[in-house]
């Protein structure tokens, strides 16, 4: 038996596609608003992901932790030969600990000697680590630490070891981080100890590249990558990796932050840098130092 | 005589709201990154159209709106846009529905397939045109593979675990309507 089609819903048709078509309208009108006005709609994201993320931390929390112990539990089978690697691995360790504080008493004198004056320490918030991104195209994570605890846009973020990424939306008590392998996140870089400056470029793959950098000749495998602090957004000389030789011809950085192992990071809380704003000032005849606006101001008057 | 279905409509919308949010808790669980490995199906899409294949009652527009709508906010993808696409995919397939009755499964999966197919090339074509930074086209591809080929699993998980099969033609509900 044919089912004819359309003999009770002939009235409700036309409303039901206007219902949908203005859905869809809609939607398309929420994505111009975003297009066109960017910083405002991630407000609004964020403020949607605090409200809503936190309240699914009771089970977010044990499940993960769950999910991490019967990883811990798959590693006891090979316990002993782990033991012995880390007493071997320890052994080493304390020879350049010594070595370590050698060359950090060395420095200080040598440093207090020249008068050198260095950026003071940068103090931290520490944030755990509440969610994923939950999509394969981007790489972010969400800590639970907001604009309650001070947290500002572009700070830097690490693991205690190795730059993770920088503070982009913050919520009232949730901000989100954007890891290097986002492929919207570019940070300055040097290569040391050529001094070489480029650009880490995120592209979705564990170890993103490097770009910009001017002289590849002077750049081998397994130069450290620290930040560059250019442009002022960054701290200089945080660590971010190695460089590695990618498969396609490019310079590549492996990272030293545990990507694997994400659970507790700290923000750097960091000053905006100083600008030096003004060229420079005339040295008068009187040996005076005058700033270009008075300098110009007098021969106005004059 | 005709086969009797009871339409309870609003348990599989409530299967359908908790297994949505399921699959969004799942993502969101921070196990390890993400990057590098392959890009995993989307599953909430193909749940979505497998049921507007079995029950479009089940998955209403404006449920289905504000799920995607959800996933968009968590995902950090472009706020919208994505959901417009999914609604008129869904909106094609819930008006073959009737036809697909009696299709055989195959011709059923060409179209689903054809359907996330041109949902994903108009998603990708406007974030291209918008100039939004999108993944490169290879990593689309296999996302898009991926998530059709998964779509009989779906399916089989639809008829053997929520027990929503597809209505055979001439079924009708309790009071002697047809469906």
């Amino acid at each position: 038996m044919a089912r004819d089609r359309g003999t009770s819903d002939d009235y409700v048709r036309p409303i039901r596609r206007l219902f949908v078509g203005g859905i869809v309208v809609l939607m398309f009108a929420l994505f111009l608003l975003w297009r066109i006005d960017s910083p405002r709609a991630e407000r609004f994201r964020a403020m949607l992901i605090d409200r809503f993320v936190p309240s699914m931390d009771w089970a977010l929390v044990p499940v993960s932790k769950f999910a991490s112990m019967i990883e811990g539990f798959e590693s006891y089978s090979r316990i002993y030969e782990q033991n012995q690697e880390l007493r071997r691995e320890l052994r080493q360790m304390r020879a350049w600990r010594e070595a370590a504080l050698q060359l950090e008493q060395e420095n200080a004198k040598l440093l207090d000697l020249n008068k050198v004056r260095l950026d003071p320490a940068l103090t931290f918030v520490t944030g755990v680590v509440l969610a994923d991104s939950g999509s394969p195209f981007r790489q972010s994570v969400l800590l639970n630490v907001g604009a309650r605890d001070g947290i500002r846009d572009g700070w830097a973020t690490t693991d205690g070891l190795g730059l993770v990424g920088r503070i982009s939306g913050v919520g009232q008590t949730t901000s989100r981080v954007i890891l290097l392998t986002d492929p919207g996140s570019r940070i300055p870089v040097t290569i040391q100890p050529s001094g070489q400056r480029g650009v880490l470029a995120g592209d979705n793959a564990p170890i993103p590249p490097i770009e910009f950098i001017e002289d590849l000749e002077r750049v081998r495998p397994g130069d450290r990558v620290v930040s560059s602090g250019d442009g002022g957004v960054f701290p200089a000389g945080l660590l971010v990796g190695q460089v590695v030789a990618g498969t396609d011809d490019r310079f590549r950085v492996r990272l030293s932050a545990d990507y694997e192992r994400l659970e507790f990071l700290r923000v750097l809380r960091s000053a905006p840098a100083e600008r030096i704003e003004l060229p420079g000032g005339l040295i008068g005849p009187g040996g005076a130092v005058i700033p270009d606006e008075m300098a110009s101001g007098a021969v106005g008057d004059g | 005589m005709a086969e009797v279905v009871k339409p309870r409509i609003w348990r599989n919308r409530a299967l359908y709201l908790g297994l949505a949010f399921l699959l969004v808790f799942e993502r969101l669980l921070p196990l390890g990154e993400l990057s590098g490995r392959l890009p995993g199906p989307d599953l909430i899409l193909v749940l979505t159209y497998a049921l507007a294949l079995r029950r479009p009652d089940a998955v209403p527009t404006l449920l289905v709106a504000g799920v995607f709508l959800m996933t968009d906010v968590l995902f950090m993808r472009p706020l919208g846009l994505w959901t417009a696409c999914v609604l008129l995919g869904l909106e094609f397939l819930r008006a073959r529905e009737p036809i697909s009755r009696d299709q055989p499964f195959l011709g059923e999966w060409t179209m689903v397939a054809g359907t996330i197919l041109a949902v994903t090339v108009l998603n990708t074509g406007i974030l291209s045109i918008f100039a939004v930074i999108r993944p490169t086209l290879g990593q689309i591809l296999i996302q898009m593979i991926v998530t059709a080929l998964v779509y009989p699993a779906i399916v089989v998980f639809c008829s053997g675990v929520l027990g929503i099969m597809k209505v055979s033609p001439g079924a009708v509900d309790p009071l002697g309507n047809r469906l």
